[in-house]
């Protein structure tokens, strides 16, 4: 039985899937790119609704333990998420889109989280010290979350730029593209 | 580190490493002996619970960002899957158009 914050067995299998016909049609089997359209259309949703509760929930999960407690500080940051996520997504995103956006922000929480541990380590090093072993997983998951996160940008940024058709119009003789819309 | 009994004498040695050997060192006898013992074990105690507690927390924070990296992965190939379905493929961990595409 998948856990409250984990993907179900049937989610991880459509995963699965899509991994393995991703890879045969990039390798140039066009049945798979056919078959890999049709799943992507029938299974998107799926993963996108199970991916996106993950998200909420490890979000309400994250402010709860950088806040500490604090009410005043957790009604920030889940404003601050709102604010982010709007930002981010923009007007008419689509759901891939949502998606990606949720894995920005919860990737860039993960960030401030070490963040704030790191320094509450550092701040509090000359009165009790803590073992290197320690610090040194501290910093390793600091470092491979700022990875991720920038990962998870670039995942949008790539998604944004390749899968919304772009219009191109001849205005005063220069050739200008403009994006479109990605809600097919 | 020991606490021995001779002549009905009590000495205290601490257990100290150098390089591959361990070498006894005398702290003291009597009434010194008892109290750097004890202090020893209060020290020890204390620093096997900090051990214990930096250990919680690694999971704690472990489990915290467990879920973060399941989303990050399914993010991940769904993406690249429509990109792929779209007609992408990967060079250089770039995305380009296929030809035939």
């Amino acid at each position: 039985m998948p856990g409250a914050l984990e993907l179900s067995e049937e989610t991880r299998e459509r995963m699965a899937e899509l991994r393995g016909l991703s890879e045969k049609a990039e390798a140039g089997d066009e049945e798979a790119r056919k078959e890999l359209r049709r799943l992507v259309r029938a299974a998107s949703p799926e993963i996108i609704g199970r991916a996106s509760d993950i998200a909420g929930r490890t979000e309400w999960m994250l402010i709860k333990t950088i806040s500490a407690g604090e009410p005043l500080m957790e009604e920030t940051l889940e404003a601050r998420l709102a604010l982010m996520r709007e930002e981010i997504a923009g007007e008419d995103a689509s759901p891939l889109e949502v998606l990606l956006t949720e894995r920005v922000v919860s990737c860039w929480m993960l960030v401030e989280l070490f963040d704030v541990l790191m320094a509450a380590q550092l701040w509090r090093g000359n009165e009790k010290s803590v073992s290197p072993s320690y610090l040194k997983h501290m910093i390793r998951w600091q470092e491979s979350a700022t990875r991720r996160y920038l990962a998870a940008i670039k995942g949008l940024v790539q998604v944004r730029k390749l899968l919304r058709p772009s219009v191109q119009i001849n205005y005063a003789e220069q050739q200008v593209n403009v994006a479109g819309d990605l809600k097919r | 580190m020991t606490l021995e009994r001779r002549d009905r004498r009590l000495y205290y040695y601490r257990s100290v490493r150098d390089g591959e050997k361990v070498r006894k060192v005398y702290v003291g006898a009597g009434e010194q002996a008892c109290i750097s013992h004890e202090g020893d074990i209060l020290r020890r105690t204390e620093r096997e619970a900090q051990r214990e507690k930096q250990r919680a927390e690694l999971e704690r924070l472990d489990a915290l960002a467990a879920p973060v990296k399941e989303l990050s992965e399914a993010a991940e190939v769904l993406a690249r899957a429509h990109l792929i379905a779209a007609g992408y493929h990967r060079h250089k961990g770039e995305y380009r158009r296929a030809r035939s595409a």
